[in-house]
């Protein structure tokens, strides 16, 4: 997953860097992305499932942005605070090492 | 004091033997339920590898309780007997209720809204579309 999303973190102002040149006012059409979580109706992140969490953390164990994942406000705050339960009884890493 | 709700999860040594996690176990319920608790769960995850190295360790076994309880003091005292045990390398307890209390509260609004939608946004939904069709 985090291989996938950097196009769109490299925002507007530099859009050369994907795809090929076009002359177009878009360059690229941005799929909407929709809350994982809202769409599911959880109302509690655990932070015993570390193979959810998982998918919302980097390689190396940063927790990624919400511009990245499209997860609403209100769920990154619970994912964060469940990223940070679960990384302090080991279930995720804090950095891991390579 | 109204009753709180606690996860609690200790994590021993890869090498330590089925008995002896038990008895910390038991001994956790012991002293639970004389300071008042009550022990709603337990599971035995058994061994995981450890995200990281927690005293030169790369796995653990995992034990997790859930309690309830209105005293402080349980969990004041439960910490002080994971500290002292000696297969335990870590241990966490995260009270829950404030957020289920939160949780319960959304659900509730949700519902309030599901049952409130039918007259108002469906129909909304539908008439655009039978218009287009219309139209064209």
């Amino acid at each position: 997953m985090a291989n996938e999303s950097p196009r769109p973190q490299s925002g507007p102002p530099q859009r050369e860097g994907g795809g090929p040149p076009r002359r177009g006012k878009r360059q690229y059409f941005r799929k909407k992305k929709v809350c994982r979580f809202c769409t599911e109706k959880v109302d509690y992140i655990d932070y015993k499932k570390a193979d959810v969490l998982q998918s919302f953390v980097q390689e190396r164990g940063k927790i990624l942005p919400r511009r990245m994942t499209g997860t609403c406000s209100r769920h990154q705050r619970w994912l964060t605070v469940a990223i940070k339960r679960a990384r302090n009884i080991a279930l995720l890493p804090f950095a891991s090492e390579l | 004091m109204e009753e709180r709700l606690y996860d609690l999860i200790f994590i021993c040594r890869p090498d330590t033997p089925e008995a002896e996690g038990d008895k910390i176990l038991a001994a956790l319920e012991h002293s639970a339920v004389e300071k008042g608790g009550k022990v709603e769960k337990v599971e035995k995850w058994g061994a995981r590898r450890l995200a990281y190295r927690v005293h030169k360790h790369r796995e653990g076994q995992y034990f997790f309780m859930q309690l309830r309880g209105t005293q402080g003091e349980m969990i004041k005292e439960l910490e002080r007997r994971l500290k002292v045990a000696d297969p335990v390398i870590k241990y966490l307890t995260i009270r829950l209720d404030e957020e289920i209390k939160r949780q319960k509260k959304l659900v509730h609004r949700r519902e309030r809204r599901a049952a409130r939608r039918p007259r108002k946004s469906a129909p909304p939904a539908a008439p655009p579309a039978g218009e287009n069709i219309a139209a064209n």
